[in-house]
């Protein structure tokens, strides 16, 4: 099959990151929604609960949660366990604060619902410079 | 993005480092979002790490390294700024919540200097998560305020202007007195999207402040990360129901800013709300969703319970009096620890009316100054709250601790107090 190329909105031009997609449906949130000891996903009633973000491409909604969340996105980050890269719909700002206190790369603002044409496992590559994500089916 | 002769003055480092990280911070999340040019702000809510997101461990230290660096040479502020609770009260709480004298002492060495450095930099020592009490704005006037709250509070009710900021963009913003021009700053981006009304088969007149919860953790779970104008609420809703209805959905959507008509300045009809523009969608709330909005929050299923957390965010006078009205003249469980958490200006008044003498003659602690929600995820056995903000984290934080729950209104949580178990049918 053809690799697919999605094309949105860079937050910051962090160059090319390869790696595996983790899809969360639901909005995810950092302080109390994520282990940042493990990179789990430990909401209750969460649709991705029990999925790990730790050194993969998180794909979801948005991000949610209290004010704190962008610590909590430092927290992880710092433990070792933060995702490569994040995919979202919409760059909400306590989500866009933590990846730019961690240089974390982020791409927002894509035509398509990013969490219905990724899936998890797919591999991708993902263009920080120009916006671009190739996704590479599982 | 457009700066200003000042604002270039401080992005280059003639007012000190500090001043220059700041600007970078704000630039860098102005020109991610597009901002054309900075605005004004007229006040500041932190949310500083090294006095709240747990400060003891290896995440004191990176709190402490993370302030250090973003306050490299700052001696004052640029506009008024409150702050957020601290922790945990290391005197009256910290030992009835396990924590052992080793972690108070530990807690203490980092919250200390950090708040004594806050203090020292101008910030009004408020320890609240109600900063609108102390610092209302006006409509139309520019803040950053880290509380997520205080971040819809004062969007939706006083019609000021700020984005959902944390820790490091609030303070950056305080230390240079500006904040780029994006998201709810701009008029375009504050209308609603999605309708949310209560269905025929609920009564919110009918509703106790944890029913408000409950509406509104179903009211996030349908809006999700779209703006939501709230219609058919009543228009004479009190502080405190207002509290609890903002309270959930603030931490479980992404959203600085929801309508409700007839209480949203900006919110006079509901066409205003949606700026003219037809809704996305349109959700009824039924009895069914504030059911299940209980059912999710509820993780525990033993009858007994340890600890009954109450005061997330902070307890108003209303809250009190209930509490006090079942609680007087009976003795909190032997089994059982009771904290009831406020800030500092309902602390005082609750003390002239005799709300704090008879909480604590029935052996409950009453405190101020601090967060029950982080605090509270650090303890074992069953949690009961009469707060889905705080249920959140109690049940979040950990893949390896089930923290058990309890969640119902103030007359099931202290009665529950005096019992030690607690009645679903209370």
């Amino acid at each position: 099959m053809k690799n697919r190329q999605i094309q949105g909105r860079t937050i910051k031009k962090l160059g090319i990151i390869e790696g595996e997609a983790v899809v969360s449906r639901d909005l995810i949130a950092f302080w109390g929604g994520t282990d940042w000891e493990t990179g789990e996903i430990v909401e209750i009633d969460h649709q991705a609960r029990g999925k790990n973000v730790s050194g993969k491409i998180l794909v979801c909604p948005a991000g949610k949660g209290g004010a704190g969340d962008t610590f909590g996105y430092f927290y992880l980050y710092k433990s070792g366990k933060s995702p490569k890269a994040i995919i979202c719909n919409k760059a909400q700002g306590t989500t866009l604060a933590g990846a730019l206190l961690t240089n974390t790369p982020m791409l927002c603002d894509f035509e398509e619902n990013v969490i219905d044409v990724i899936k998890d496992g797919d591999q991708l590559t993902v263009d920080s410079d120009k916006g671009i994500v190739t996704i590479k089916k599982k | 993005m457009y700066l200003n002769d000042q604002q270039k003055r401080m992005l280059s480092g003639e007012e000190g480092v500090g001043v220059r990280k700041a600007m970078e911070i704000l630039i860098a999340k102005g020109e991610a979002e597009g901002a054309k040019r900075m605005v004004d702000i007229v006040y500041a809510h932190l949310m500083p790490a090294d006095t709240m997101f747990f400060p003891y461990g290896r995440q004191g230290k990176w709190s402490r390294e993370l302030t250090g660096t973003l306050t490299e040479g700052v001696t004052h502020l640029k506009v008024p700024a409150t702050m957020e609770p601290k922790f945990v009260d290391l005197e009256k709480a910290a030992r009835h919540m396990e924590f052992s004298k080793q972690l108070v002492a530990e807690m203490e060495s980092i919250m200390k200097p950090a708040s004594e450095y806050y203090e020292s930099i101008g910030v009004i020592p408020s320890y609240t998560a109600l900063p609108f009490l102390i610092f209302p704005t006006k409509f139309g006037q520019h803040v950053s305020i880290a509380e997520s709250i205080a971040i819809l509070w004062y969007n939706t009710m006083l019609g000021s202007r700020c984005e959902r900021d944390d820790g490091v963009t609030s303070l950056s913003a305080a230390i240079t007195g500006v904040y780029p021009e994006i998201g709810v700053h701009l008029s375009k981006n504050r209308y609603a999207e999605v309708i949310i009304k209560p269905a025929n088969n609920i009564d919110v007149t009918q509703f106790n402040y944890t029913d408000w919860d409950a509406y509104s953790l179903a009211a996030s779970r349908k809006c999700k990360e779209k703006t939501p104008v709230f219609i058919d609420l009543p228009p004479n809703m009190t502080f405190t129901q207002k509290k609890h209805l903002l309270e959930v959905i603030a931490v479980e959507s992404g959203l600085a800013i929801m309508h409700i008509v007839g209480i949203t300045p900006e919110a006079n009809t509901l066409e205003e709300a949606l700026g003219g523009k037809k809704p996305i969608a349109k959700y009824e709330i039924t009895k069914s969703d504030i059911d299940e909005a209980y059912q999710i929050v509820t993780t525990a299923t033993e009858k007994s319970v340890n600890y009954v957390f109450l005061g997330c965010p902070h307890v108003t006078l209303p809250e009190f009096q209930q509490i006090t009205e079942i609680i007087k003249g009976k003795k909190v469980n032997p089994e059982v620890t009771l904290i009831v958490s406020t800030n500092r200006q309902f602390f005082l008044s609750a003390q002239d009316m005799g709300y704090v003498k008879t909480i604590e003659k029935a052996g409950g602690i009453v405190v101020q100054d601090m967060c029950i929600a982080f605090s509270g995820t650090q303890v074992s056995g069953t949690i009961a709250t009469d707060s889905m903000k705080a249920a959140f984290f109690y049940t979040g934080f950990s893949s390896k601790t089930k923290r058990r729950v309890r969640i119902g209104s103030i007359k099931k949580c202290i009665e529950a107090t005096i019992s030690g178990n607690w009645n679903e049918r209370s």
